[in-house]
């Protein structure tokens, strides 16, 4: 009986949270001839037609924003995870002058927030002549004050003795870090490229700041840009954004083990 | 010790491996931030030059209605997401924490708006705040409303619309903030507790609430940050409006510097809500530590 009411509760929950989501695929797949609103609710479509996905997907720019975000990502998560690696490798295993200090500095950044930086940053990016491009949208987005620290703790934790092995055997300071650290942290890499997908993935005001022109936009902008632009239905629209949902739920459900042992990590160190 | 001067290593190495990473910290945050504070002396527009005002830029924020709303409604962004980032999300995690059978599916439903784009869940949540949506179809039928309200165009229903969004958006990570706290109690507490006849609330309060200080310190300084920066929903859902009701300190930087081009007066808020996010970071630590 506890049981069966604690299923309750849990679907009941989930509801509130997958809920909007249903609403937002049954708009993408309801014929014309269906109401998208009507009171009460018409929710089934009847019957569920493809024509909006299509529509959304020929049409409208999406196959080029969606194309833009696999570059975005393709490009960042890599170059991401592997600065912050590079990064936190001497910080968590050599002493050196200014050690405190770079840690200390890189850290303050979770605390600086981007709406304060936006403006700066834009005028920063601009004066480089990364304005409109995608230079200018990928730079920034590079240094994680996260990444280093998740990478950090994860490094200190490398037992010394495949260290000191591999350096007795002459490896020098970056064939460590490569054959032996990046190895034995696989699983706190793929909790940051996870994260890091999702983040590029739904990336939407440093884009919308740096950049004019929507043949460069990723996903997320490219349907905030659409909804504002009369003509595009709202069935399209709907069937547009679940498009751009699928690929970030797909590669989450695939991975979603890490992320929990990934948040203890952060939060006990 | 795992740390130590390594024999035979070159001074140099550690600076090396650094490298990249302190150059896009140099370029990306300490120029920007320099610039920051120079802007805020200036009144700049991007196309003439540069004109020294001296403090104006703060003075005119004393007198500035638009600030004083925007920090109103960021003052409510903070006390509308505390019960649902900081409260409402170890509920939950408390309940994931069982052992059933398919509760890591329904971990992963409640993470769900987490991994999708804000732009994505505002969009989703027109069906739900529309006049014929499903919220207005749910609390006339109810008897709670006699006329559908048009959540995100009225000036009274605007915010807390936007604030139930954000908290909805972001609730499933703070649960997993949590959930990896409970994972660290031992269970043999709360099977003593049980001899010795403690209530589940008697346990929630001796037993859980204490062992979890510290993730309860963590969530509230998110929950804080995430608060005073409230800026991509508010742009996507109701661009500050209805008559400024949802203006927060995010969106006003915003406006001021992207809309208006008054990139001076835009730097000096954005200035004044660093020093205080940082003052809050602060205080909370203050708070929270000796108590974990």
């Amino acid at each position: 009986m506890r049981r069966a009411g604690n299923y309750i509760l849990l679907t009941a929950i989930a509801l509130v949270f997958v809920g909007p989501f249903l609403l937002l695929l049954s708009a993408g797949l309801k014929p014309s001839s269906q109401a998208v609103f009507s009171f009460p609710p018409d929710i089934i479509p009847r019957p569920p037609v493809l024509d909006w996905v299509k529509e959304a997907w020929t049409v409208i720019p999406y196959p080029r924003y969606l194309l833009n975000s696999v570059i975005y990502v393709a490009v960042m998560v890599p170059l991401y995870v592997l600065v912050s690696a590079l990064c936190a490798y001497p910080l968590a295993r050599t002493s050196f002058r200014g050690r405190n200090l770079i840690f200390m500095a890189i850290l303050s950044t979770m605390f600086l927030p981007g709406e304060v930086m936006l403006i700066p940053r834009f005028l920063v990016v601009s004066q480089l002549g990364l304005a409109d491009t995608f230079a200018g949208v990928i730079l920034p987005g590079l240094l994680s004050a996260f990444g280093i620290f998740l990478l950090r703790q994860t490094f200190a934790n490398v037992p010394r003795e495949i260290v000191d092995a591999a350096r007795t055997d002459g490896c020098h300071e970056l064939r460590i870090f490569w054959h032996v650290m990046l190895p034995a942290s696989r699983p706190t890499l793929a909790i940051l490229a996870i994260l890091g997908f999702v983040s590029v993935w739904n990336s939407f005001i440093w884009p919308l700041v740096v950049l004019k022109d929507s043949a460069k936009f990723p996903i997320a902008l490219g349907i905030a840009y659409l909804s504002g632009v009369t003509g595009t239905d709202v069935r399209s629209l709907a069937a547009g954004t679940i498009i751009s949902i699928v690929p970030v739920v797909v590669v989450f459900m695939l991975m979603q083990r890490h992320v929990l042992e990934g948040m203890r990590g952060a939060v006990k160190g | 010790m795992i740390v130590g001067r390594i024999p035979g290593q070159r001074w140099f190495t550690p600076y090396l491996f650094a490298l990249p990473a302190l150059a896009l910290f140099g370029v990306f945050f300490v120029w920007p931030a320099v610039t920051a504070v120079q802007l805020s002396f200036l009144k700049y527009d991007v196309v003439s030059e540069p004109v020294f005002v001296g403090l104006d830029n703060f003075v005119r924020m004393a007198s500035d209605p638009r600030f004083w709303t925007a920090t109103g409604n960021s003052l409510l962004f903070l006390v509308g997401l505390f019960p649902l980032l900081v409260v409402l999300p170890l509920l939950l995690a408390i309940l994931v924490n069982q052992k059933l059978p398919g509760i890591r599916t329904f971990r992963m439903l409640y993470y769900l708006p987490v991994v999708t784009s804000m732009v994505a869940v505002a969009i989703a949540w027109q069906y739900v705040f529309n006049q014929q949506g499903v919220l207005n179809w749910l609390l006339t039928g109810a008897g709670l409303l006699d006329q559908p309200i048009q959540y995100l165009l009225d000036p009274f229903w605007a915010l807390p619309a936007v604030i139930l969004v954000e908290g909805w958006k972001s609730m499933g990570f703070y649960m997993m903030i949590y959930l990896a706290g409970l994972q660290t109690i031992d269970s043999s507490l709360y099977e003593a507790a049980r001899v010795d006849g403690a209530s589940a609330w008697d346990r929630l309060r001796h037993i859980t609430v204490p062992l979890m200080v510290p993730y309860i310190a963590v969530a509230l300084t998110m929950e804080m940050l995430d608060a005073m920066q409230a800026f991509t929903s508010v742009y996507v859902m109701t661009r500050g409006g209805p008559q400024d009701a949802t203006l927060t300190l995010g969106y006003y930087i915003w406006s001021a510097g992207f809309e208006h081009y008054e990139m001076g007066y835009a730097s000096a808020v954005g200035l004044v809500l660093w020093v205080v996010m940082i003052g809050m970071a602060l205080l909370n630590h203050r708070l929270t530590r000796g108590k974990a």
